[in-house]
């Protein structure tokens, strides 16, 4: 996780205890299920109340990535950065676009996945597993980001005595455990303790890091100002062209994340959604703003750190806090724990979005049509060890930066977004538009990326596939002829 | 089932209501940076340079409207239950 943050034996022992009262929150979540359908495995029977949902909406949305990849890119770029906090609101407006109706459909069907309202919709094999491979594999990547970062902060706080492939491992294990004990239940359950850990941990680092090392945020804009003026200057019309592009990939990919859209099936109403959801509309600024002022106090602090070592920047701040008194060593035991906390409720969440997938979508249509609700959310417990075995093995064997990894991931699947944002208001929309439109757009998307220009006059790969996916979904509909009854 | 009757229970819906996304146009054109001369940075405000200020009061402004019209216009019959 970064030089010099090593934790002794005390502070590895509360971070133990943190952990292992993960499965035992999953062991109760085990007592409290009410049967073994897959609607109470993977949606927690529709119960999810206001604390709950909230923060369960909350620890899953604000990952690892927040705390790490968000400083870093602000010790890079600066105050350009600010986006990060406009396109993260904008994922509540991408909500508003679609979640009344699917959510009431939602309700009717029963549907347990989003390949489920995607099935019912446009009555398409094809186009059902082409988004559920896409939002697989966009959840693979985002699982993966959070695996590498979690060995990272093992071998970080251990001085490099835990090597980071065994961090990966145990806390992959740990995480599945619960998971598999006790489905949506035990994972929401557990957002909750890492929710109320990541709030105490960004509210403490909004004091501690600008405050104690920075002498306030004045102090440390001036400074920033006078060694490096780009980074707190207005950005050129292309760099605003590309908060645009944010917004478009963040706000429409953010809110159709399977993982997201299964926690508005979850709730138990829809006031409760509602309410949740307008308190998330708010949080950006009490948490992307804060990473944003890390990165901004570590450009200060931590000057001249190369690409891969400013993805570690928060970890070394903690490490600068940590060495002056013991009131912030034990502070930053706090905002590890955060970040455990960020890294694991986003991996559990998104590893429990992909087993019922592989479950519902998949294994259910093409290899068991007839089994019962009780064989399915056993395959699903058994899918999510593969799952995870599989992602520690890669995880353990690859490199790439945090923030990369989030951009790839989004170009694919925001090429899902106009069965949903479409879909559910255009009735004349058809599977095979929808298809032409989702394959145009990966080709675009892909193609660009792959020739090496993941961006044109500002715009993402991704958001030009999307737009150019969203024409075609358009112009197919306006052709189709309007029924005469 | 035609689409009419699907959403009967939906009361009201934001993404219907044309003034509520107009809002939000003017209000993300604030946000949104670009309008400031390149390399703009102008006074600190609460530690922030102007610009920033702006937009993170006008993300504010973003979340207060958008809780309000989740209130106001999220609408849907028995949505107690």
């Amino acid at each position: 996780m970064g030089e010099g943050l090593v934790f002794g034996p005390g502070a590895l022992m509360v971070v133990g205890l943190y952990l292992v009262s993960m499965i035992g929150v999953g062991w109760i979540a085990r007592k409290k299920r009410q049967s073994d359908s897959m609607a109470d495995f993977y949606l927690a029977g529709r119960s999810l109340g206001l604390a709950v949902l909230f923060l369960t909406l909350y620890a899953t949305q604000y990952s690892g990535n927040t705390l790490f990849g968000y400083t870093g890119k602000t010790y890079r770029i600066g105050f350009e950065w600010t986006a990060s906090v406009v396109f993260m609101f904008s994922v509540i407006v991408g909500y508003m676009l679609f979640a009344p109706r699917l959510v009431l459909l939602a309700r009717k069907e029963g549907f347990i996945t989003p390949g489920d309202y995607i099935r019912y919709r446009f009555a398409s094999p094809a186009l059902t597993l082409l988004s559920t491979v896409l939002m697989i594999y966009a959840l693979c990547n985002y699982t993966l980001a959070q695996l590498k970062a979690m060995g990272a902060a093992v071998e970080g706080i251990t001085d490099g005595a835990v090597p980071g492939a065994y961090g990966i491992i145990a806390l992959a294990v740990i995480m599945v455990i619960y998971e598999t004990l006790g489905g949506m239940r035990s994972v929401a359950w557990t957002d909750v303790i890492q929710g109320v850990v990541l709030l105490l941990g960004f509210a403490i680092l909004a004091f501690l890091i600008p405050i104690q090392l920075g002498g306030g945020l004045e102090n440390v804009v001036a400074k920033l100002g006078a060694m490096d003026p780009p980074k707190v200057q207005a950005p050129s019309f292309e760099g605003a062209t590309k908060w645009i592009s944010y917004v478009f990939l963040l706000g429409c990919g953010a809110a159709i994340y399977p993982q997201a859209i299964q926690r508005l099936y979850s709730s138990r109403s829809v006031k409760v959604l509602k309410r949740s959801l307008a308190i998330m509309a708010f949080m950006p600024l009490t948490t992307t703003l804060v990473a944003l002022i890390c990165g901004l106090t570590a450009a200060v602090v931590l000057p001249d750190l190369s690409k891969a070592e400013s993805d570690q920047v928060l970890a070394r701040l903690c490490a600068l806090v940590m060495s002056e008194s013991v009131l912030g060593y034990w502070l930053v035991v706090v905002v590890f724990a955060a970040a455990l906390a960020a890294l694991m409720s986003t991996a559990d969440s998104a590893l429990l979005s992909m087993s019922s997938m592989l479950t519902k979508d998949i294994y259910l249509p093409y290899f068991r049509p007839n089994a019962t609700e009780a064989e399915l959310t056993k395959f699903g417990k058994i899918s999510s060890w593969v799952i995870v075995v599989l992602l520690v093995l890669v995880a353990i064997g690859t490199e790439a930066t945090l923030v990369r990894l989030l951009e790839l991931k989004f170009e694919v699947l925001i090429q899902v977004v106009p069965c949903f944002f479409m879909g559910l208001y255009w009735k004349r929309l058809t599977a095979g538009t929808a298809l032409l439109g989702m394959l145009c757009g990966l080709a675009v998307a892909l193609g660009l990326t792959l020739a090496g220009n993941p961006l044109v006059w500002g715009f993402h790969a991704g958001v030009i596939g999307l737009f150019l996916n969203a024409a075609v979904c358009a112009v197919g509909t306006l052709l189709k002829p309007v029924p005469t009854d | 089932m035609d689409d009419s009757q699907k959403y009967l229970d939906l009361l009201s819906e934001p993404r219907k209501v044309g003034y509520v996304w107009w809002v939000y146009l003017l209000l993300y054109a604030v946000a949104i940076p670009w309008y400031w001369p390149e390399g703009y940075v102008g006074p600190l405000v609460l530690g922030f340079p102007l610009w920033v200020a702006v937009t993170l009061g006008t993300v504010f402004l973003l979340a207060s409207w958008t809780a309000w019209v989740i209130h106001r216009y999220w609408q849907q019959a028995g949505e107690d239950d």
